[in-house]
Order: C-alpha cells, then sequence, then structure tokens
C-alpha cells in the first residue's frame, strides 16, 4: 500500500506543477497543453531503453552451463541406475 | 544465441532512443523554430503529434483487454 501512496503523491505534485504552470503563463500556452503527452511518449521510451541495455548485458556464464550439463548427466546415470525411467526429453 | 539477444537488445535501444529524439524535436524545439524553415519539411504537422501517440495508447489497450479476453475464455473452457 505504501507504494502506491508515493507513487500517487508523485502524480499529484506533477500535475500541480503542470496546473501552476499553465496558470502562471510562462511558456505559451499550446506548449504547455502538450507536455503530460510528452512525459508519457517519454516515460514508455525510458522502459523500452532499459529493456534493451538489460538484454544488452545479460550475462551467460558459459563455465556454469558447462557445470550443469556435467550434474544433468551425473544425475541422469545415477537414477538409471537406481531404475528410476528418466526420459530423455 | 547470445549475438542474437545483443542484437535484439541494441534494434530496441535504438528504436527507442529515435523515437525520443525525434518526439523531442517535434514537441519541444519545432514551434520555437520559423515558419519557413527548411526542416519543417522533415517533421510531420503538430496536430499528428497528439493523434500518434493516442492511438497508439488506444491500440495498445485493445490489445491488451483482447488478451485477457482469451485467456479467461480459454481457461474457463478447460475448466468445463
Amino acid at each position: 500500500m505504501k507504494h502506491v501512496l508515493k507513487i500517487f503523491s508523485l502524480l499529484l505534485v506533477i500535475s500541480a506543477l503542470w496546473i501552476g504552470l499553465l496558470q502562471a503563463s510562462i511558456l505559451p500556452q499550446s506548449h504547455t497543453w502538450l507536455l503530460p503527452i510528452y512525459f508519457i511518449v517519454s516515460l514508455g521510451c525510458y522502459g523500452l531503453l532499459m529493456v534493451g541495455v538489460g538484454l544488452m548485458r545479460f550475462p551467460t556464464c558459459p563455465q556454469e552451463a558447462l557445470l550443469l550439463q556435467q550434474d544433468i548427466a551425473e544425475a541422469k546415470g545415477f537414477l538409471k541406475q537406481s531404475g528410476v525411467d528418466v526420459g530423455c526429453k | 544465441m547470445e549475438l542474437a539477444d545483443r542484437a535484439v537488445g541494441f534494434l530496441l535501444s535504438f528504436i527507442s532512443l529515435s523515437i525520443f529524439t525525434y518526439y523531442t524535436f517535434w514537441v519541444i524545439i519545432l514551434p520555437f523554430v520559423d515558419s519557413d524553415n527548411f526542416i519543417h519539411n522533415y517533421f510531420l504537422p503538430q496536430e499528428y503529434a497528439i493523434l500518434i501517440p493516442v492511438c497508439a495508447g488506444v491500440v495498445l489497450l485493445c490489445l491488451l483487454c483482447m488478451f485477457i479476453g482469451f485467456v479467461m475464455l480459454k481457461s474457463k473452457k478447460k475448466m468445463a
């Protein structure tokens, strides 16, 4: 519940800032109307960027993969000895 | 396998960065540029800057609802 409250308060602050900007007329009005859409689009872009960067830096650990394959072979052999049916998938 | 992952990740980040710069240019920088500058030929009229994200958002919402509906129907069919 607390995280939702934090997000909600952040949204409230941003909308208050936006309405204040509208009233004070520092920037031209048509500009200020476009700001929320711009922020939503940039947020989506940022999410996509994080996904792409995470994909690029994903570690594959080749040594652990090898050890895992050895463990699997060892376990299969042991279970076959004990009579358990190990279906090779 | 790892190269394919890297290529997809690079493509995604490239797409997102290009969309971000194009949209920033469109919404923030272009209104401050004179009307008869050559750069206006490369950008669509400003109404599309609102239309395209809204349409994309509506399409995304529809696809999401359809997907949820499909999954619910499939699970109900399996139970019956």
